[in-house]
């Protein structure tokens, strides 16, 4: 019985993890063969990185490149140190309205962000900051979904633990670095995937605020082949740029991938 | 005194040089575009920019690739609201009401009596384009990258069934029989896109081509539609039984940008498609094939679509004016005809058919031609006041006709009682 439940569960992983690979292959595929009018899973025609050159020589991707590379990576660095202290002080301190702090910060989750973008626009056309990089960051630099990861997660950090430190002559800083952090290791890595994944993929928000090419997204890239509906979907140039743009998630997610797992599991498992 | 005299001059002269740097400094203008055709189009329009730069020094135009048409909407009102505008726009000539409406653009009536050259210009704008500039008999908008509708054929299909490769069908008698005679296991006779955005397009097309109205689908001043007369109905009943009486095409809603590749790879002999996709067909066909007029009903007819230029409303006169020379610059003959040859739009400017550059082109390519000697049939697609909302609801009612929900008529009805309550605000 135990065996046959064991096969059933390998085979529908298996399963599920060549549903997952499908469309990959295909995308691959058909980015690096010639193009063709002939739809077909698996390529009919000969290989070629001739899309590859193409799309990137229409479209300036390098630049675009380096200004994802730079927003990704500067909007989480905020984002971690912001939702870090946040997450702590709602987690350890009591303080007056402090509910009210909670709830506020948590009806944010359930806003999405397409419903903000004219608000937001008008803030930073006020501010003067259209078309610069800190303007498409500037609403992000606080999460409420890394806020609310982090509160949990601190709050199952056994007090013991900091009250030792402190016997130690940590001070606060030193505990919050050395004691929580460290604890909050696997709500990091959760909050890291979604918030790298989001603003990797975020096209409509860079798109608004941004008019340059110094200051736009790799995203928009794409859509120059992906929105091009007049006539016929070219799907070997929109294969390709999906290509450049998905490949570093990509090779992350391989290189890394034992970390993620480990990280969602533990995250879940956790009260 | 001599030193403090030579300080103040030198500090005067360096003022001086600087205001005179400065007034030399162009007007900068921002221009939001939006790219339906593939990547190259969106580096046309920058390497047209890049001239008028080049020419006129004291006007400076930025062109802000803005996604599909759709998000430069969404860009351009948020960045109206933001109270940092564009100075102009591309955007869908069926936008025109909307734009009126809301007072996102101005009307250009002003400048075209400003400019000495202003009527003529106008004037030798395809009449078939222009038509969908005016609101209220004021001009919004110019036309820019329009295209129309027409029939491509398999001649090599038509070969092998017996029908002459150079005489497509002229009637929709014609298309049902060839269309019979082209069916068979592995080949549909004709193809339709009967997607959202796609299927009030061809719509369009066979409204006109059956009514007795002369208007089609609307009236001209976008403030009614006339989606359940019986041509109508007779027209979305002839959709229906190509699919299920005559089953000679695939059954079920095929999209806009699948149906090209399905007659390339010969799965269908005839489809309606946009002749933006000539440039596609003509490389990737390794058959024979034949561009002609949309098969007649009543008469002749054939949708127009694509994107106009606007002008912010609410813009300094100096912004306004220059903008106004970028639009005649972007339009101008010689670059219509350019403009038309690298993206596969039809040309807007009557004149640009005497260049030498599109002469030459349909000498080296006739079927190319046959989307002009088609326009004069031509008219706008669906266009009234809430344009976007009119479009759902037509394309809503005719997919639910298609999937077999509703009957033609029913669907019609239901989409004209819709209509009706969408417009009644602006009667």
């Amino acid at each position: 019985m135990e065996i046959i439940k064991k096969h059933a569960i390998t085979s529908f992983s298996i399963f599920i993890a060549l549903l997952w690979l499908t469309p990959l292959v295909w995308l691959i595929t058909t980015a690096l063969t010639k193009a063709t009018f002939n739809m077909s899973f698996l390529p009919t025609t000969a290989f070629t990185l001739e899309n590859i050159e193409y799309v990137w020589s229409t479209i300036p991707f390098g630049q675009y490149y380096l200004n994802t590379i730079t927003l990704v990576i500067i909007t989480f660095a905020i984002q971690f140190v912001t939702s870090t202290l946040a997450g702590f002080a709602l987690a350890m301190y009591k303080f007056k309205g402090q509910a009210l702090v909670i709830v506020i910060i948590f009806m944010q989750i359930i806003i999405p962000n397409d419903v903000l973008i004219i608000p937001n626009f008008m803030t930073l056309s006020e501010l003067g900051l259209i078309d610069t990089k800190l303007g498409i960051m500037l609403p992000f630099l606080g999460s409420a979904m890394a806020v609310f990861l982090l509160r949990q997660s601190f709050k199952t950090v056994p007090r013991a633990l900091a009250e030792v430190a402190n016997i130690d002559g940590a001070n606060l800083w030193q505990t919050i670095w050395r004691v929580y952090v460290p604890c909050a290791k696997a709500a990091y890595m959760s909050f890291a995937v979604i918030s790298v994944s989001y603003h990797w993929n975020n096209y409509l928000w860079p798109l608004i605020v941004t008019n340059s090419i110094t200051n736009r997204t790799l995203t928009v890239g794409l859509a120059y082949f992906a929105k091009s509906k007049e006539a016929d979907m070219q799907w070997a140039n929109v294969c390709a740029a999906t290509l450049i743009i998905i490949s570093p998630l990509l090779l992350a997610f391989f290189v890394l991938q034992k970390q993620f797992m480990n990280s969602f599991v533990s995250a879940g498992i956790k009260e | 005194m001599k030193r403090l005299f030579s300080i103040v001059l030198c500090v005067s002269i360096m003022l001086g040089l600087g205001s005179a740097i400065a007034s030399a400094s162009p007007l900068e203008l921002t221009m939001y575009f939006p790219v339906n055709v593939g990547g190259t189009a969106a580096a046309t329009i920058e390497r047209f920019t890049g001239d008028f730069n080049a020419q006129n020094t004291d006007v400076r135009v930025t062109p802000v690739y803005t996604g599909n048409y759709d998000d430069t909407i969404t860009k351009i009102q948020t960045a109206i609201q933001g109270g940092n505008p564009p100075d102009l726009f591309v955007s869908l000539a069926t936008q025109r009401f909307t734009m009126a409406s809301t007072k996102m653009a101005m009307p250009l009536d002003d400048l075209i009596a400003l400019d000495p050259e202003g009527a003529e210009f106008i004037d030798d704008f395809i009449d078939g384009f222009m038509l969908d500039s005016y609101v209220e008999g004021a001009v919004y908008s110019i036309p820019f990258q329009r295209s129309t509708m027409v029939m491509y054929y398999n001649k090599d299909a038509f070969k092998e069934v017996g029908l002459d490769p150079e005489a497509p069908p002229q009637n929709w008698v014609e298309l049902v029989d060839y269309a019979e005679k082209l069916t068979n296991e592995n080949r549909w006779g004709v193809g339709l896109a009967l997607n959202s955005g796609s299927a009030q397009w061809a719509f369009t097309g066979f409204s006109l081509q059956n009514c007795t109205n002369e208007v089609g689908l609307m009236s001209a001043d976008g403030k009614k539609v006339y989606f359940d007369t019986p041509e109508n109905i007779e027209a979305l009943q002839l959709w229906l039984d190509l699919q299920n009486k005559y089953k000679v095409m695939a059954p079920g809603i095929v999209q806009w940008t699948d149906l090209p590749t399905q007659f390339l790879a010969g799965q269908v002999a005839m489809i309606y498609h946009t002749t933006g996709n000539l440039t596609n067909i003509r490389n990737n066909a390794n058959f024979e094939f034949g561009v002609s007029f949309l098969p007649a009903g009543r008469q002749y007819g054939a949708p127009t679509g694509g994107g106009n230029f606007y002008i912010t409303s609410g813009i300094s006169e100096e912004r306004q004016r220059a903008a106004w020379e970028y639009i005649k610059f972007m339009c101008s003959t010689e670059l219509a005809a350019q403009w038309s040859i690298e993206t596969g739009y039809v040309a807007t400017r009557e004149s640009a058919y005497e260049t030498d550059l599109l002469k030459q082109y349909y000498t080296d390519f006739p079927p190319a031609l046959v989307a002009y000697q088609q326009l004069p049939y031509a008219q706008p697609e669906l266009t009234t006041y809430s344009a976007a909302e009119m479009w759902r609801i037509l394309n809503d009612n005719i997919q639910a006709a298609v999937t077999g929900e509703m009957t033609a008529a029913e669907a019609l009805k239901n989409a004209q009682e819709q209509g009706d309550e969408l417009l009644f605000d602006f009667q």
